[in-house]
């Protein structure tokens, strides 16, 4: 059989962001596959030089709008490293506590995505409706669903208080439910093994050997955590197990995620028992001594390293930034070869690519006018006017 | 291998093996080992560092504009350790070699540094740019100091 390659992206219905994968098929197998990436460039890291450090906390913030705290927890780390700043315990418990509430979410909207990917959509709507529980909670610690904004350097700018603990214990208490009944679908749901077992396959030898990191590595019985293996923040202090899956498959990396969410419960709920007395946060100059630091945190997606150089002046001389998703697309290729075209998506998603996701019905209020909330009804026709008023009518086909 | 290594036992070591090649020992706290280089030796102490010493993960490779050289920084990872290997190229001729034979996964940093930072890494497969596009202006390269975006796509300022 004659072989054809097929570009699959940069832009594509399948996967929600951009990457291409030239793929060379021979009829519906894949027998060669490379990736290419670079279209979310976004000099990130160049603007970081010309902006304080306050001020790339939000610019950090947004290299990623699923894993925004691991990000800026790991930016702090390193600029705290780098200036001598001691954290207070309350404020790297409280990291820790809105680091796993983040995991939780990143892990549901994963296992929907998946669903997704599989046409299994009733799990998909399923398991973003519970992701609204964590959402919830950490709308009400931050003020906002996934740019929390909770980090400073030298530790964070919100108190938990015994109401929201109280709340959030609830809630999780009705996501470990949720999360059995998600255990027991993705290890005995007929459709679900059928589209994930033996798909995507990645030996032990071959992950260690091609850096992947995080869930990935883990599906692929790499017990490589960086909450275990490099305790950062008070991870040494609580307990918790590192999830590993000798199937080092797609079915694998499902697991494994499932597992974890049980994890975070019980960290979350360590946290929220035994949250240490005192300040929040220190009192950080606005120009840092020089000297340098890593940061090495483990993101919902796997390890997420940064390093920031500090000139003495209150902007860096250098903040560099490597996400788990780029560790892990080295082990694309290899997953891809071999497996089939229609198996492309949920391989590709099971390492979790990341993307951003934060559309909902808004309320605003301002301190001099009192406030007003948009309801769903509202904006949708404030759309409909939007689009009116540009010569596009969609009154007809959007009632 | 990996239990009961200090900071201390891994500088002895690679000392005992590369004796004054190795220069700037920082040990800033637990867990994270800073060390100078030059670059004719870095192939050699990286898969030292891997073989001998358990550093089987390449984290990532920053690589920073500092003036009159550019510093390249090997972030290598062994359980509770990360080893922060840096070399200077010099801006006239900023060569180094790959890694790649050691550390498949070092592909995408290594084309990184020649795109941002314009650094010659010598005996990485051929391929295309990352993460710059490929009729991005040859010869510039974002990440060194004087560039600007005007640079490279002057209608936008």
């Amino acid at each position: 059989m004659s072989k054809i390659t097929i570009p699959l992206g940069p832009q594509h219905p399948a996967l929600k962001e951009p990457g291409n994968f030239m793929l060379v098929l021979e009829g519906e197998q894949i027998v060669g596959a490379t990736v290419r990436l670079g279209y979310n460039h976004r000099g990130i890291e160049k603007a970081c030089e010309d902006r304080s450090f306050i001020q790339n906390l939000y610019l950090i913030e947004r290299v990623c709008g699923i894993c925004s705290h691991s990000h800026t927890t790991c930016f702090c780390m390193a600029t705290e490293d780098a200036a001598k700043i001691e954290v207070p315990k309350r404020a790297q418990a409280i990291r820790v506590l809105v680091g796993e509430l983040e995991r939780v979410h990143s892990h549901l909207l994963w296992l929907g995505v998946a669903g997704h990917e599989i046409g299994f959509d009733t799990l998909f709507m399923y398991a973003w409706k519970d992701r609204e529980q964590v959402l919830d909670c950490l709308e009400m610690i931050s003020g906002n669903r996934v740019h929390y904004a909770l980090n400073t350097i030298g530790g964070v700018r919100r108190d938990i208080t015994l109401e929201q603990k109280a709340e959030i214990l609830k809630r999780m208490d009705i996501l470990e439910e949720r999360t059995q009944y998600y255990i027991q679908l993705a290890t005995q749901e007929p459709t679900v093994l059928a589209r994930a077992r033996g798909v995507g396959h990645l030996p032990t030898e071959e992950a260690k050997k091609r850096g992947a990191v995080g869930p990935t590595a883990r599906a692929s019985n790499v017990p490589f955590d960086v909450r275990k293996d490099d305790p950062y923040l008070i991870y040494n202090e609580l307990d918790f197990k590192v999830i590993t899956s000798d199937s080092c498959d797609v079915f694998g990396r499902l697991v494994v995620r499932v597992f974890e969410l049980l994890e975070s419960f019980k960290l979350i709920r360590q946290v929220l028992n035994n949250l240490p007395e005192g300040p929040i946060s220190v009192k950080v100059p606005r120009k840092l001594p020089a000297g340098e630091g890593v940061g090495h945190y483990e993101a919902p997606r796997g390890e997420d390293i940064h390093y920031v150089r500090t000139n003495g002046t209150e902007k860096p001389e250098r903040v560099k930034v490597r996400a788990p998703t780029l560790a892990n697309f080295s082990s694309i290729a290899y997953m891809l070869e071999g497996g089939y075209l229609a198996d492309v998506p949920i391989v590709i998603a099971a390492i979790d690519p990341c993307f951003s996701c934060t559309d909902r019905a808004l309320s605003i209020s301002t301190s001099t006018e009192g406030g007003y909330s948009l309801s769903w009804e509202d904006l949708r026709k404030m759309g409909i006017e939007f689009y009116r008023s540009r010569g596009l009518d969609f009154s007809r086909i959007a009632k | 291998m990996t239990e009961g290594r200090t900071e201390e036992v891994i500088k002895e070591k690679l000392e005992g093996r590369f004796g004054t090649n190795l220069s700037n020992w920082t040990i800033q706290r637990k867990g994270r080992l800073y060390v100078e280089l030059p670059r004719e030796v870095l192939v050699e102490v990286v898969q030292f560092a891997k073989e001998e010493l358990g550093f089987d993960h390449l984290s990532t490779i920053t690589g920073l504009d500092a003036g009159e050289h550019l510093e390249l920084i090997y972030h290598l990872f062994a359980k509770g350790m990360l080893l922060n290997l840096k070399t200077k190229l010099p801006l006239s001729d900023p060569k180094v070699k790959t890694i790649t034979q050691l550390f498949p996964g070092a592909e995408p940093y290594e084309r990184e540094l020649e795109d941002m930072l314009g650094a010659t890494v010598e005996g990485l497969p051929p391929g295309r740019h990352y993460p710059l596009p490929e009729d991005f202006p040859p010869g510039q390269h974002p990440l060194r100091k004087g560039w600007k975006v005007s640079d490279a796509y002057p209608q936008e300022v």
